[in-house]
């Protein structure tokens, strides 16, 4: 029993991590998507859209040629003394490249939807970029960014086919819920496997229902309503 | 807002304190599947003895072969074969003279308890619809397997009809689900499951030998050395009989 908690607080830490580091990168992006018109727009969306439908375990490979001690990133990581691969850090840097475009889709369409007139007009009255984007744009698009928070968290706690390639299934270290069904499945320990499944339904759909409740309480506060 | 840090900071924390870095208190072993009861065991002996505690991933030695190969944080790599053991020594990530080879196994063919099958020959497994192997292109179980019914003279009827399976448990619980007629696995791995039956002892298999090295890159080398003494020692060697495995006399190579 302990050892499916210690499962649990691991996937909800790499799925935490994995949504905060996505979050500002995300908005930011789709901020970006929403309002760029020129040319290799569509190109870029492209590149960033492309973890949605590549097989997880390709991004995967990439990842850990870019990660392994002797790839790109790997070798700066080794400079500065950092052991990634193979820990929970990648498990989460696997989740948060897949997330990614979970995140970015409803925040850009959020903004686009948003009346792009009123960003313009509190510029003209005097408020700068940064403050008219956190004061205007920011606020009219809390449910594209809600939306893309829980889309990207729930897509991090069940992220298996990259992580098990970068961060590999170890008891205790990187094994998150996702991993530990395979693995039970695959030993015969049906009856435990199931018993994770139980609680990844309860996280979800904990994740999912406090998403909903939050959203129709915000609205209700907007409309003036008590 | 407070409880949503709280819960936070709960969440990052390490799971225990984190070791001094020179304190050799936990080991990570990467270990061949088939090993799983029996190094559990003996890493019991060895922390009530020495008081470092031995954490394992296990599975399938070449998928850990390759996770050392990538820069997994072993400190210690149990292999089912030399052959896995080799390409990463060729890789410099192990030393030639820390390897302990002294551990054997056997193969059998098992079938689903209530299952009727009988085996009396390799030639035999040809004729059933199905074989569940631990993936004979990088599992040492499904390569020894494989070696077995290639030197009988039968691979080729019975390639096709093969099931690979992720490591050779895999291999063990596909035949106790009932779900496939046979498979072959150890004689280890047999005793380990009520739902299988040995329908065949393969006598005429391969030579199975077992490889353990500590990873010559981990910070924890010593501690990793003082276990593989251990578990070669007269106190694991005793565990790995008890369980099925043959020992061998000699210690390094």
């Amino acid at each position: 029993m302990s050892a499916d908690l210690s499962i649990v607080l691991l996937t909800l830490r790499v799925a935490l991590a994995a949504t905060l580091v996505v979050l500002p990168v995300g908005v930011l992006a789709a901020w970006w998507l929403a309002r760029w018109r020129g040319p290799g727009r569509s190109l870029v969306e492209t590149m960033l859209a492309l973890p949605l439908v590549l097989p997880p375990t390709a991004v995967g490979l990439l990842l850990l040629e870019l990660l392994r001690p002797a790839g790109a990133i790997g070798r700066l990581l080794s400079g500065l003394n950092l052991e990634v691969l193979f820990t929970w850090k990648a498990a989460a840097i696997a989740s948060a490249v897949m997330a990614f475009p979970l995140m970015v889709r409803p925040v850009r369409t959020a903004f686009e939807e948003a009346d792009p007139r009123l960003t313009s007009l509190a510029r003209s009255l005097g408020d700068g970029p940064i403050r008219a984007f956190r004061r205007i744009a920011l606020p009219l698009a809390w449910r594209g960014i809600l939306a893309g928070t829980v889309l990207a968290f729930a897509r991090a706690v069940g992220e298996f086919g990259a992580t098990i390639l970068i961060a590999g299934s170890i008891p205790g270290r990187t094994q998150t819920l996702a991993l530990a069904i395979f693995h039970r499945t695959q030993i015969g320990q049906d009856a435990e496997a199931l018993r994770l499944v139980a609680i990844t339904v309860a996280i979800a759909f904990v994740a999912l229902w406090s998403t909903e409740l939050l959203r129709t309480r915000r609205s209700r506060r907007l409309r003036g309503e008590p | 807002m407070r409880l949503a840090l709280g819960v936070l900071l709960a969440l990052f924390a390490p799971a225990q304190p984190p070791p001094p870095a020179s304190a050799d208190r936990e080991l990570l072993v990467f270990a061949a599947a088939s090993l799983t009861e029996s190094v559990q065991e003996i890493a019991a002996a060895f922390q009530s003895r020495t008081g470092t505690r031995v954490t394992f991933s296990f599975g399938s030695s070449g998928d850990l072969a390759r996770q050392i190969e990538a820069g997994a944080p072993a400190d210690a790599f149990l292999s089912a074969d030399t052959g896995m053991m080799d390409r990463i020594e060729g890789k410099g990530l192990v030393r030639r003279e820390d390897r302990r080879e002294f551990l054997s196994n056997t193969l059998v063919v098992v079938v689903p308890v209530d299952s009727t099958t009988s085996i009396g020959s390799a030639g035999d497994l040809a004729a059933l619809p199905k074989l569940a192997l631990a993936d004979p292109a990088s599992v040492p179980a499904g390569l020894y397997a494989k070696k077995w019914l290639e030197d009988a003279g039968v691979w080729k009827q019975i390639e096709p009809k093969v099931v690979p399976t992720l490591d050779v448990r895999a291999c063990l619980a596909a035949v106790a689900s009932g779900a496939m007629p046979a498979g072959v696995v150890y004689i280890t791995d047999a005793a380990v499951s009520e739902k299988v039956r040995i329908a065949w002892v393969v006598a005429d298999g391969p030579r199975i030998l077992y490889s353990f090295a500590p990873v010559a890159a981990s910070k924890r080398a010593a501690a990793a050395k003082a276990f593989l003494e251990f578990a070669g020692g007269s106190e694991g060697r005793a565990v790995f009989e008890r369980r099925g495995f043959r020992t061998l006399p000699v210690s390094a190579r």
